[in-house]
């Protein structure tokens, strides 16, 4: 077979090298306040790792998709550089008594995550393993939620980290994609039989139990998310995913209407009976009503967002210090959108959502050019659980809706949420390596 | 120009330039998605032309042989009658051993009274069975795969 470089790869990359560095160098320069680039060794190291990715690639013969490493390497990039540019006092690890800033922390989880990525890509051929145990994975999602539940550790009020040792992870992360690949095993096997078996009852029409339990049963799931580990962003997210993936895989409207009318009905009820849904939809409604107690964070966010304005403060410019501290709370995690809103103001935010699109309109195709359903519903999962994520945290930091606590996908400062990330991209990889193999195109 | 100034000016060149070669990479994402779009279509228009496809996956006999993809019509038969539209050279294979077709929106299978009868991934039917595509099809010791 002809070998592929993957040149369009490699050219989309190149700006990288540039990018990152300078990004660095600028928050160095601006920092010390004096024309000296300061040391770069975080930027060198990120590019070396995005390089040695597409090199791997390149030598493993991999034909799958050229776009999706540099758009995540461009906004992994442009995160990097944020979480540099932050208090590195923020978050971070001491192993062995070694003091390690926020950025640098972030850095071994980037390296950790690139390689998850090509393993999966390059070793993931054979799509056996996911397909047929889905089952067994369905298992080990329940399984991860269920001790979640009752060992998880609560920070601000959500209860979403296990700890093992002195590692805490996000178990949701991982339950995420555990999700898509048994809903898309689940739907590839079910959809061909029960093609047209619908019952009309007045002028609806009314699924097949198979499809009606599952969907009645993740909704369970995601209530119990919401009731027990209070973690609404992550409830909203394995809800929306599941609805798309049974729409794209039936292509029946009354999924998506059922689907709505329990979104509601479910968000009517934890308003009513849960202080913390109560909480976060007041703040959404009105932060200024206690704009120094629970609407403090959506507030100080308002304002980041107007001192960015079309243009922003500069990189390293922005961000007052009030009284010692940064003003808004979780801004290396939740809210590092509206750190990038008010230093890149809005053309800054705007190129981060067009990668976004960009990336969710690459996983699409990919979904469409697959040869088989399993495949393409998994891409299509995944795809939903990138771009979902990110409007749901973005619209809730400019507060279009509740603010519900999520990670930003390759941004956030979080080991869990970026190799989650990762491995969606080193999925979507292999699922459209194996479509270039099967039609057999020169590269 | 005090040094003040001057690093002012630095910075700010600095910050045009990131946000420039941030908006560069936009330009040429945005450039490759359009000519994939372009060839996409293309693909897409070739692949339209057959309702789907079956790839060989193990054949002893190598008729048909290993790797090839049958473009695949409505209706199909398979057997080891050399006039069947998909022909099996296969001892365990029957003369008409299934027929394969594609009705409304979906592909069924039918055994045909075969002596050592039909698979869909490792399960032997009695009835026309619904397939997806990605299942595998077993006829004699001859193993497919349905694509898109």
């Amino acid at each position: 077979m002809a070998r592929t470089w993957r040149g369009t790869e490699l050219r989309l990359l190149l700006p990288i090298v540039v990018l990152v560095p300078l990004g660095v160098a600028l928050v160095n320069i601006v920092a010390a306040n004096k024309a000296d680039p300061g040391p770069l060794g975080i930027a060198l190291v990120y590019v070396v790792l995005v390089i040695g990715a597409h090199v791997a690639l390149v030598a493993r013969g991999h034909r799958g998709d050229q776009l999706l490493l540099p758009l995540a390497a461009t906004i992994g990039g442009v995160g990097l550089v944020m979480l540099y540019r932050l208090p590195q006092g923020l978050a971070g690890m001491n192993p062995f008594g070694l003091q390690v800033g926020m950025a640098q922390t972030q850095l071994a989880w980037f390296a950790l995550s690139l390689t998850a990525m090509v393993v999966i890509a390059v070793f993931f051929r054979d799509d056996g393993i996911l397909r047929h145990y889905k089952y067994t994975w369905a298992v080990v999602g329940a399984a991860l939620l269920a001790i979640t539940f009752v060992f998880g550790e609560e920070h601000n009020g959500a209860r979403l980290w296990l700890a093992i040792g002195p590692v805490t992870f996000q178990p949701a992360e991982a339950i995420k994609i555990v999700l898509v690949v048994f809903v898309a095993g689940y739907l590839a096997e079910k959809r061909a039989l029960l093609a047209g078996a619908y019952r009309r009852i007045g002028f609806l029409k009314i699924p097949p139990l198979p499809y009606l339990l599952p969907m009645l049963a993740i909704f369970a799931i995601v209530m119990g998310i919401v009731v027990i580990s209070r973690d609404l962003g992550t409830a909203l997210l394995f809800f929306g995913i599941f609805l798309t993936m049974l729409f794209v895989a039936t292509g029946r409207r009354s999924y998506v209407l059922i689907g709505l009318v329990l979104f509601v009905a479910g968000s009517f009820v934890s308003y009513q009976l849960f202080g913390h849904v109560r909480v976060r939809v007041d703040n959404w409604l009105n932060p200024f009503a206690d704009p120094t107690g629970t609407g403090y964070q959506t507030v100080q966010a308002l304002y980041a967002f107007g001192r960015g304005g079309l243009f922003g403060e500069g990189l390293g410019q922005g961000l007052p210090l009030i009284s010692g501290h940064l003003p808004i709370p979780a801004i290396e995690t939740d809210f590092i959108f509206t750190a990038i809103a008010e230093e890149l103001g809005l053309v800054g935010a705007f190129a981060m959502l067009a990668l976004f699109a960009a990336l969710v309109f690459r996983g699409l195709r990919i979904a469409i050019l697959a040869h088989d359903d399993f495949s393409s519903l998994l891409a299509v999962g995944l795809t939903t659980s990138l771009g979902l994520q990110t409007l749901i945290i973005v619209a809730g930091n400019a507060k279009l809706i509740p603010l519900t606590g999520i990670t930003f996908p390759f941004v956030s400062y979080g080991g869990s949420s970026l190799l989650a990330s990762f491995v969606a991209i080193g999925l979507l990889l292999s699922v459209s390596h194996r479509s270039a193999e099967a039609l057999g195109d020169p590269p | 120009m005090s040094s003040e100034e001057a690093l002012r000016i630095l910075i700010l060149v600095l910050q045009l330039a990131f946000v420039g070669l941030l908006y560069l990479l936009l330009l040429l994402f945005g450039r490759s998605l359009l000519r994939d779009l372009r060839s996409a279509e293309r693909t897409q228009e070739a692949a339209r032309q057959g309702i789907g496809r079956l790839t060989v996956l193990e054949s002893p006999e190598d008729e048909p042989p290993v790797g090839r993809a049958i473009a695949l019509g409505p209706i199909n038969s398979i057997g080891r009658n050399v006039n069947s539209t998909i022909f099996v050279e296969d001892d365990f294979a029957s003369a008409t051993h299934a027929m394969l077709t594609f009705r409304g929106r979906s592909w069924f299978i039918e055994d045909q009274g075969s002596t050592n009868g039909t698979y869909v991934n490792g399960h032997r039917i009695d009835r026309p069975v619904a397939l997806s595509y990605g299942d595998e099809l077993t006829i004699g010791k001859v193993r497919m795969r349905l694509e898109r």
